[in-house]
């Protein structure tokens, strides 16, 4: 790429790519950090990954990510339902419909986010078709952790016991009369709220956390922040939650991808790598799927625009990018797949979008092609017709 | 080979219930809708069905699978399975052989098998698929309860529960029943004293007349209205990242209307899919078709915005098929359907049959805001009259003023003579240019309007260029005219076309000028400079002389007014001989469509041609000469003095702060035809990915359905006509399955989304045929139908169950009992709102904004934009609920309202603890509770016993036990005792700084009628 640096790229590599913003002529915007080579593994990390690099013998990178899509929501969408198009079924609530949830108190599937507003919206953790059960509840940092979860002012856990005593008894009643089974679940349900009312404060309460747990991540209480999402996403593994999702908003930099990318990865490197090794010394990693990456990437091409206002940014790039998975069923300490010098086209090893959400299934002991759902005339899965599981990322 | 699998993993379950059935039916005849279908739509029709025929075998139609195959041999043998090369075919160990080949992992069964055997013996009779055939009107069928039945659907239902052995159960009580209809009909629950009057009704047909008023009720346009909205996927804003909100409420308010009228549903549907296309279309026709504008739009900045309105054209199909022929036709976008008869191209013509309409939005003519924009601008145009005598009568600047004396309009004169010589030397004798040819790179619809402007319409592409060629007759061109030019076509008045992030505005990347060289191609002419009328900051014209895509013109911040660039060239362009040809290229590269809506080129040969930035007409008045000129003219000249005179300026912001409170009108998204030299062309599409057009294709429908008329046009008004045209054998029968699962809980078809080969198949199959038919006969009358349901015996039963009957029938599959289940989303918010006096029930406008939980919009791209509403809009009922696609209301989706971004013509009805939660702690619940409690003790005259039983008929509609009752009093009799032992609680629950007796009263009644809130009758349909 630092050869190329100001020049455009033949049309032979570019082809008939649609860019977001750039012009397909675009000059090449070379490197803007240096790389080196960590563990054992020798896995190839940039310079502002730092504590990344200490976890890199437990992960499996992959370099050769792909996916059809070039615009945010649609990549987000299609990166989480297997489809670009909003209304399917999201990854965890496929993995809540096949395996069914652990928790008793929290929801199957819970999303955390930090940093701004998700282009793909509530389509990203959408039940789909599915029954609403399966939905990503989304967890906030401040107020209610589960929307509702507190009880109303002058409602104290004593006064809220007694009312669902009531609730729940004078159901009772109509359940003797009426016989509906439904009934049964709605008390079954305010018993559950109730847990649920206790259950998701102590979940994000970190006072029982110890200083060097808090410093590992960069945690501190009270925050909105990705570290706070991590250490709060070990938790929730605890506690049995089977799909957690986090988000963090801010990586498009089609401007000042230096300054972009600097600030991005000073506020994740450190607690992503912090979540592995804690739930790596908790024994809780073998059994728990890792997996790090974003909609698409970025062109190797320089994106500026007077009117815009941009300078040395990159456009979205869905034709390569890298990714990172760990933990359960996965390999460790291997860089998967390659592309070209430019980090242009894949060359070795693709792993399409599809390919990865069948790996992510099958690591959750699901078959992405028997996991399906009958729907307007049509068994949907996740890969809709097309994936395969990656094996060589498998242990 | 791989969904295969899948679809037999997914159809174990199925068939096996199905083989035990035919196995209790001995040795009767094999239906071949029942048993032998379903296993070769399973096993066989995806290799031999009518996407795809191996070995030239199509085994869903009789002629095609007894025929003489390629190889000599017959599939099928009629009453001859031993001849039959299916039967040794399946039999057969040899895996070579063996079908469904093993490699497809979807093997028959030992059962299946047998079945296909018998099948072939028995004659191997095929029968047409049940929803392909018209529906007859079954006869009346024979039962042994007499008596019960109360109209003709009861008949056929009972006749079919005594098949089942089963009996009807007794009629609901006349409280649950009330409620019942109540809820059913127009979505609230019945007030205290509408149960009181009901009860006391001493009328034998009380009931009948009480159906008639629910009918005849505006609140019943907004109960069907919603469950309409759910198929019209209607949402507040358009989707995706940026999920802007639109304003289509008036297509809301049309569906309420039109169903409070009674609009037949013919006439109902027509309207929203083709309203723009009948003659005499009214403005409320044009707002029907905003049903199938409430497809998402995707405004994110790199998008190619012709994907996502294929994408739309998509969706609208599909949509289409799903509300009026119960049709999974998504199937058929990426290739032939595996089990309807629907072919790939098919498809595309359907695709055809849309892809044909622009997509503008309008102004609704309100008679009130027309009036009142009518009496601003006449108060404006007096004040631009009474400008002249505004003017001063001597200078405002006391040292010209020293020593001269005006008389009367002396000083005015001297002003505007002085004006008048410096514009005439300002301005330019500009000729307008008559376009040529006009071309769009991107499809935009350029029409040349009488004053030789241009205007831009249809498609609006993200980005453009323009070309338009033309000739000059002057004998040397010095410099060009670019007029962007306002119309009311274009979002703020344009002139740019772009809709949002800069509205109104355009950027013109690069203005290039060719004339032809001797070799048949062309040759580019520099320019000098370039000067504008008005520009946006850094976006002066001569941005678009640069060279550079990202840079040009814009007039942001004056949008809806005309604007001019005027170019200058390096070397006059000389005419040799002929008139002279010119090219002009409008390169507007820029993304976010701000592409210009209007524009007019002039040329002149003027020897400094620059921007006079006065209006053309007044231009080439003063260009023309003065001895021309008439008191018309002169009355514009003095105009365009007023404009610009220094002394006016005071007096000429009261007209500008006029204008700008203009009220706009309401506007709303419609469909309209294109003309017919603008029809658009659609290719079928490989894998029926955008990326992959391959042949055209027609507009068309598929030839499974009944006859196109005869001899009319193939578009949108006569496919929605044929929708009703008798004979469609879909259209009622989907209807009524799906009004029918409004009442009951379930369809008759239990997939109301999907009557092909896959979906289910109708439990009572004379029941729906007698729905399709009497609603075709009635004239398509939607009330006719649910006056008729509700007044059925059917309906009309106890939803108390038994163990046997549970046992029996847990799905109540045969209606031995009434419906019983959970309200819709909106209805339980409605019911609280309503039942504890809070609820507002105004009909119509646009969407409000009631409270939701904080922080709520957090989640969103761009922030949260949900502005809480003051008083009576946060307690409407939920359909009038903003729904913001990206962060929709909590409160609504926890209780499954579907997502709008598709269609939906089946809610989920789950059973959840986020539900419990949200009804004991959201606010929009403890609010309702503080109001029923303060309302319970405003009536000073009631015991709290009486109270109890107030609450409770309001809420549940029916008196309370006892035994209910004495709970409640207990729980309420010791809250209140706690509570005055905690002042501090009181004040809380109450938000009351002085705590007395009163105030414990109220906040242990708060908390009770929290409890009552919560019951599962206040939510359930008895």
């Amino acid at each position: 790429m630092k050869k190329l640096e100001g020049k455009p790229l033949p049309k032979s590599i570019v082809g008939e790519q649609r860019f977001a913003f750039i012009e397909p002529d675009a000059g090449v915007l070379g490197p803007q950090f240096s790389f080196a080579r960590y563990g054992q593994s020798q896995a190839e990390l940039s310079e502002i990954l730092p504590h990344l690099g200490e976890m890199v013998d437990e992960i499996s990178i992959i370099k050769s990510v792909n996916t059809d899509q070039f615009n945010h929501a649609p990549a987000q969408i299609f990166l989480n339902t297997g489809s670009p198009l909003s209304g399917r079924p999201a990854m965890g609530a496929w993995a809540t419909y096949g395996l069914g949830s652990e928790s008793a108190d929290l929801p199957g599937f819970v999303v955390l986010k930090s940093a701004g507003g998700i282009s793909g919206g509530a389509a990203n953790w959408s039940s789909g078709f599915l029954p609403s059960v399966h939905a990503g509840v989304p967890f906030r940092s401040k107020g209610d952790p589960i929307l509702n979860v507190s009880s109303p002012h002058g409602v104290d856990r004593s006064i809220q016991e007694r009312s669902i005593g009531l609730i729940n008894a004078l159901n009772e009643q109509t359940l003797a009369d009426w016989k509906d089974p439904e009934i049964q679940t709605r008390i079954d349900n305010y018993e559950m709220a109730y847990r649920m009312q206790s259950s998701a404060p102590e979940l994000m309460d970190l006072s029982g956390e110890t200083e060097a747990t808090m410093n590992m991540y960069g945690a501190e209480p009270g925050k909105e922040s990705f570290a706070n999402n991590c250490l709060l996403a070990r938790r929730l593994v605890e506690r049995g939650v089977r799909f957690i999702q986090l988000y963090h908003e801010g990586w498009d930099h089609h401007s000042n991808v230096v300054g972009g990318l600097k600030s991005q990865c000073k506020q994740t490197d450190q607690a992503s790598a912090a979540l592995l090794r804690d739930l790596k010394q908790r024994g809780l990693l073998e059994d728990t799927l890792v997996v790090w990456g974003g909609e698409f990437g970025r062109t190797a091409m320089v994106e500026s625009n007077a009117t815009l206002g941009r300078v040395n940014g990159r456009d979205h790039h869905p034709a390569a990018f890298t990714m990172w998975m760990a933990g359960g069923g996965i390999r460790k300490g291997q860089t998967l797949g390659e592309t070209d010098e430019l980090g242009y086209h894949v060359v070795k090893d693709p792993v399409h979008v599809h390919d990865l959400q069948a790996t992510i299934l099958h690591c959750l002991g699901l078959d992405h092609l028997r996991l399906t759902f009958r729907f307007k005339g049509r068994d949907f899965r996740l890969t809709d017709i097309h994936g395969n599981v990656v094996e060589k990322l498998l242990a | 080979m791989k969904r295969g699998t899948s679809i037999f993993i997914a159809l174990g379950v199925y068939f096996s219930a199905d083989v035990c059935l035919l196995r209790a039916q001995t040795e009767q005849s094999i239906g071949f809708t029942q048993s032998i279908k379903p296993i070769l739509a399973n096993k066989c029709f995806a290799c031999h069905g009518p996407d795809q025929q191996k070995a030239g075998l199509r085994l869903d139609e009789a002629e095609s699978a007894y025929r003489t195959l390629e190889s000599g041999d017959r599939a099928i043998v009629p009453h001859q399975a031993e001849a039959s090369l299916v039967v040794d075919r399946i039999f057969t160990d040899d895996p070579e052989a063996l079908m469904p080949p093993p490699e497809k992992d979807n093997p028959l069964s030992a059962a299946e098998k047998d079945l296909l055997r018998k099948w072939i013996d028995q004659g191997a009779g095929y029968e047409e698929h049940w929803a392909h055939k018209p529906p007859r009107r079954p006869e009346s069928p024979v039962v042994q309860s007499k008596e019960w039945s109360r109209t003709a659907i009861d008949l056929h239902v009972l006749a079919n529960m005594e098949h089942e052995g089963l009996q009807p159960s007794p009629e609901a009580d006349p409280y649950v029943l009330l409620r019942r209809v109540y809820l059913d009909l127009i979505g609230l629950p019945p007030t205290p004293d509408q149960i009181e009057q009901y009860i006391q009704d001493p009328r034998p047909n009380r009931y009948e007349h009480l159906v008639n008023e629910l009918l005849m009720s505006p609140a019943y346009g907004e109960r069907w209205a919603r469950h309409w909205l759910d198929l019209a996927r209607f949402a507040d804003t358009n989707g995706y990242e940026k999920d802007r909100y639109r304003s289509i409420w008036p297509f809301r308010d049309w569906v309420i209307n039109a169903l409070n009228e009674g609009m037949p549903f013919d006439e109902f549907s027509i309207k929203q899919l083709a309203g723009d296309m009948l003659p005499n279309a009214t403005e409320a026709d044009r707002v029907a078709t905003g049903f199938h504008r409430n497809t998402m739009m995707n405004e994110e900045g790199g998008i190619d915005i012709e994907e996502f309105r294929f994408e739309s054209i998509v969706d609208r199909v599909n949509t289409t098929g799903t509300t009026w022929m119960g049709l999974a036709m998504g199937c058929a976008q990426c290739h032939g359907h595996k089990f309807d008869p629907v072919s790939h191209t098919e498809y595309w013509q359907l695709f055809a049959i849309f892809n044909n309409a622009d997509e503008p939005e309008i102004d609704l003519h309100d008679p009130v805001i027309a009036d009142q924009r009518a009496q601003i601008q006449s108060k404006i145009q007096q004040l631009t009259k009474s400008l002249k005598n505004q003017f001063p009568n001597q200078p405002g600047d006391q040292e010209e003023a020293i020593g001269t004396q005006f008389a009367e309009g002396q000083y005015y004169q001297q002003r505007f003579d002085q004006w008048l010589e410096s514009a005439v030397g300002r301005a330019v004798g500009w000729t307008v240019l008559k376009p040529g040819s006009l071309h769009s790179k991107f499809h935009a619809t350029l029409t040349t309007l009488p004053d030789q402007s241009v205007l831009a319409s249809g498609d609006k592409p993200n980005r453009d260029i323009y070309t338009i060629e033309l000739t000059c007759d002057l004998p040397f061109i010095t410099g060009f005219r670019l007029e962007a030019l306002a119309h009311p076509s274009l979002p703020d008045g344009g002139p740019g076309r772009a809709h949002f992030f800069q509205t109104g505005d355009f950027l013109l990347s690069e203005f290039i000028v060719e004339t032809p060289d001797d070799q048949g191609g062309w040759v580019r002419h520099a320019f000098d400079k370039a000067t504008d009328s008005h520009h946006k900051d850094k976006h002066e014209a001569s941005k678009s002389l640069d060279g550079l895509l990202d840079t040009g013109w814009q007039i942001g911040g004056r949008t809806g007014e005309d604007h001019q660039a005027v170019f200058a060239l390096k070397e006059a362009i000389q005419r040799d001989g002929e008139p002279i040809r010119v090219r002009i290229t409008l390169d507007q590269s820029f993304i976010h469509q701000v592409t210009i809506g209007r524009f007019r080129l002039s040329a002149t040969g003027d020897d400094r041609p620059e921007a006079s930035g006065m209006p053309a007409d007044v231009e080439a008045l003063l260009a023309g000469g003065a001895k021309e000129w008439e008191a018309t003219d002169m009355a514009l000249l003095e105009g365009q003095f007023h404009r610009e005179a220094s002394e006016l300026e005071g007096a000429r912001e009261e007209i500008i702060t006029l204008r700008r409170k203009l009220p706009s009108f309401p506007t709303t998204m419609v469909m309209l035809e294109r003309k017919p030299e603008h029809t658009r062309t659609t290719f079928r599409r490989h894998r029926g990915e955008f990326l992959k057009p391959r042949e055209e294709v027609g507009p068309g429908v598929p030839d499974m359905f009944h006859d196109w008329p005869e001899g009319r046009p193939v578009n949108r008004l006569t496919f929605a006509r044929w929708l009703f045209e008798p004979g469609n054998p879909l259209t009622a029968r989907v209807v009524m399955n799906r009004t029918w699962q409004a009442f009951f809980g379930k369809g008759i078809v239990t997939t109301p989304e999907d009557f092909g080969l896959q979906g289910a198949m109708p439990s009572q199959p004379d029941v729906l045929d007698w729905l399709a038919v009497e609603f075709e006969q009635s004239g398509w009358d939607m009330k006719h139908m649910h006056r008729l349901i509700v007044n059925s015996a059917t309906y009309r039963q106890s939803s108390k169950l038994s163990e046997a009957l549970l046992e029996k029938d847990p799905e109540n599959r045969w209606l031995a009992r009434g419906p019983r289940f959970r309200v819709d989303a909106e209805t339980v918010r409605d019911i609280a709102l309503h039942a504890s006096g809070l609820l507002e029930q105004t009909i119509g406008g646009p969407s409000v904004f009631p409270p939701q939980p904080a922080g709520v919009g957090d989640l969103a791209y761009g922030g949260p934009g949900y502005k809480e509403s003051e008083g009576a809009d946060r307690y409407r009922r939920g359909l009038y609920t903003y729904w913001k696609r990206a962060v929709p209301y909590p409160g609504f989706m926890t209780f499954d309202a579907p997502n709008p971004e598709r269609t939906c013509a089946r809610r989920i009805r789950s059973n959840t603890p986020l539900q419990a939660l949200t009804l004991l702690n959201d606010e929009v619940y403890v609010e309702a509770a503080s109001s029923l409690a303060k309302r319970l003790l405003n009536d000073q005259a009631l015991s709290d016993e009486e109270r109890v039983g107030e609450a409770w008929m309001r809420l549940v509609g029916h008196p309370v036990s006892s035994a209910a009752r004495q709970q409640i009093l207990n729980y309420l009799q010791g809250e209140a005792v706690k509570l005055s032992q905690a002042p501090e609680t009181v004040k809380q629950l109450t938000g009351v700084k002085q705590v007395t007796d009163a105030t414990v009263r109220l906040a242990a009644w708060t908390l009770t009628c929290r409890v009552l809130l919560n019951l599962d009758e206040v939510i359930t349909k008895s």
